[in-house]
């Protein structure tokens, strides 16, 4: 490949996927999150906690950055002069963004963050030996760290309640990275499903993730991006978002930019999968 | 110097371990006392803390005495024998398939073990062996109500989540293979055992091996077998020498390990 090819084809090198793999045929797990449909009250995070077996840390290991919410409510205040009962409060859901051509990937030494033909961002858990570059080359800073081993640390899971844990999802030890899967044993289990009746994971509810299913506003869709009857699929193309792009092309449109749809660092160039709708507010803020 | 020493005492007592292992008989003795209510459980549990040095038990955990078994001794509370259920009608068996009582093997994850209720199921109707020390045991359980506690023999580490179902559908139901074929190419042959004994590896590297091969998915003049969603997930297809399309399993890290 020279150097000019290279660069035409930039953004299909960034998504090539290992050899004999069949990417996005016939899924390729997206999200679409409704900005003006959230109202910041934290169920998607607590959803999440529960379906994915992550430990309660505690205060004071929250204080120290070690905290192991998958899913985080990031709250921002606007800037316009009021004070607190008046200022407005946007919220932004942030969780693993399942980058096309991930940042995290590239750096792992033992390849256990690698991409599955269905577009996911995988965690291999038992593969992991800790080193932490894919959390440093996080643009999101989406992945947590093991610094303990949770399942012996007091008050974690104190006694019985480690009977609620998930069956279909590892216990993460210590000395490992972990990061939203877009719950990927309810994925997986939906497309053996789907396999043994020989048909496609269907767009009416038999796949949802924990934070979608919790969503008191459905402000969250999930869904198959390459199916053109998904509502995933039409969100995205209502808002023009295209995958492959790290500039959309809408942008340059007369009033193209009136759209809501974008995905935070675009121009980072690591194609993710999850779409905002920006918030629409009464005021210029 | 000092770790040459320790190196060789070492070997000696896992020697000398070995050769007090192999001198127990493992298999339950048949005269085994009556069992009712909670002495169950007292009872299997004393059999399963079996008794010896902390390193007869590791050794007898991740070692067995026969070559053929390479997984954990596992002593059950009945030593339920499958050649009598599932061996060859020549060979005195019943032929019964797998998926009686392993009924779930075929739409979900875990195989599964049957309850009690499918023993006696049958065995209330088999007055020929009503008095056989085992099957009054298997009775002992039933009247008192109390599930049998057996033991996980092909038990896989916590972070691997093989599907029985996706396996039992492609090789049985779509490639039509024998039962006792396809449950044999990871269980090793069950038929000819009495308590179920792994045989094969169950490493990744085993699953790979077979994850490796091109399998067909079309059968010859190029039709799909079963439904054309159901190899999705395999690798790129190939065309065979044969024309049947072939295609390797899936080699998605996630696919197992969640």
């Amino acid at each position: 490949m020279s150097i000019s090819t290279l660069f035409e084809n930039y953004s299909e090198f960034r998504h090539r996927h290992p050899d004999g793999d069949v990417p996005h045929n016939p899924y390729k797990w997206a999200m679409a999150i409704d900005l003006d449909a959230c109202s910041g009250c934290n169920a998607c995070s607590v959803a999440c906690y529960a379906e994915n077996n992550l430990p309660v840390v505690g205060k004071e290991k929250f204080a120290h950055g070690q905290a192991m919410h998958w899913m985080r409510i990031e709250r921002y205040w606007d800037q316009d002069g009021r004070e607190f009962p008046d200022r407005g409060a946007r919220y932004l859901p942030m969780l693993c963004q399942q980058c096309e051509a991930a940042p995290c990937e590239t750096v792992c030494p033992v390849g256990a963050t690698n991409h599955t033909p269905d577009g996911l961002n995988s965690q291999i858990y038992n593969r992991c030996i800790g080193s932490r570059y894919c959390s440093s080359n996080c643009p999101y800073k989406v992945r947590y760290f093991n610094w303990y081993d949770y399942p012996t640390t007091d008050n974690v899971w104190p006694a019985e309640m480690n009977m609620q844990l998930n069956p279909d999802v590892t216990v993460r030890s210590k000395g490992v990275m972990e990061k939203c899967t877009f719950c990927i044993q309810r994925i997986r289990g939906a497309e053996i499903d789907a396999k043994t009746q020989g048909r496609l994971v269907r767009d009416d509810g038999e796949l949802q993730t924990a934070c979608q299913q919790a969503c008191p506003t459905s402000a969250i869709s999930f869904g198959n991006l390459v199916d053109p009857e998904s509502k995933v699929h039409k969100q995205w193309r209502a808002q023009q978002v295209d995958l492959d792009k790290h500039e959309q092309v809408k942008d340059e449109e007369e009033g193209g930019t009136d759209l809501r749809g974008y995905r935070i660092y675009e121009f980072l160039a690591p194609y993710p999968s999850i779409m905002y709708l920006e918030r629409v507010r009464e005021s210029e803020i | 110097m000092h770790s040459f020493l320790r190196l060789s005492f070492l070997l000696l007592e896992f020697f000398v371990a070995g050769i007090s292992y192999a001198t127990d008989a493992p298999q339950s003795d048949p005269a085994d006392p009556g069992v009712e209510g909670s002495a169950i459980d007292k009872a299997a549990k004393e059999k399963s803390d079996g008794g010896g040095s902390a390193f007869s038990a590791w050794e007898s955990k991740y070692f067995a005495s026969d070559p053929d078994n390479v997984g954990p001794a596992v002593k059950q509370p009945i030593e339920f024998p499958h050649f009598r259920h599932a061996g060859d009608h020549d060979k005195g068996g019943m032929e019964i398939n797998c998926m009686y009582c392993h009924t779930y093997a075929r739409r979900s994850l875990v195989a599964g073990i049957p309850p009690v209720q499918k023993c006696i199921g049958c065995h209330q109707s088999i007055d020929s062996v009503r008095d056989k020390p085992r099957i009054k045991k298997l009775f002992a359980y039933w009247d008192a109500k109390k599930a049998i506690p057996w033991k996980k023999v092909h038990d896989l580490p916590d972070f691997v989540r093989f599907s029985h179902e996706r396996h039992i559908q492609r090789f049985i139901f779509q490639l039509n293979r024998p039962v006792q074929e396809v449950c044999g190419y990871c269980h090793g042959d069950v038929k000819t055992m009495t308590v179920a004994r792994r045989q094969k590896l169950l490493s990744m590297g085993f699953c790979v091996t077979c994850h490796e091969i091109n399998h067909p998915v079309t059968a010859p003049g190029g039709t799909p077998i079963g439904n054309q969603a159901y190899w999705y997930g395999m690798r790129k297809p190939v065309i065979g020498a044969s024309g049947i399309l072939k295609a390797q399993g899936p080699n998605d890290c996630s696919v197992c390990h969640k």
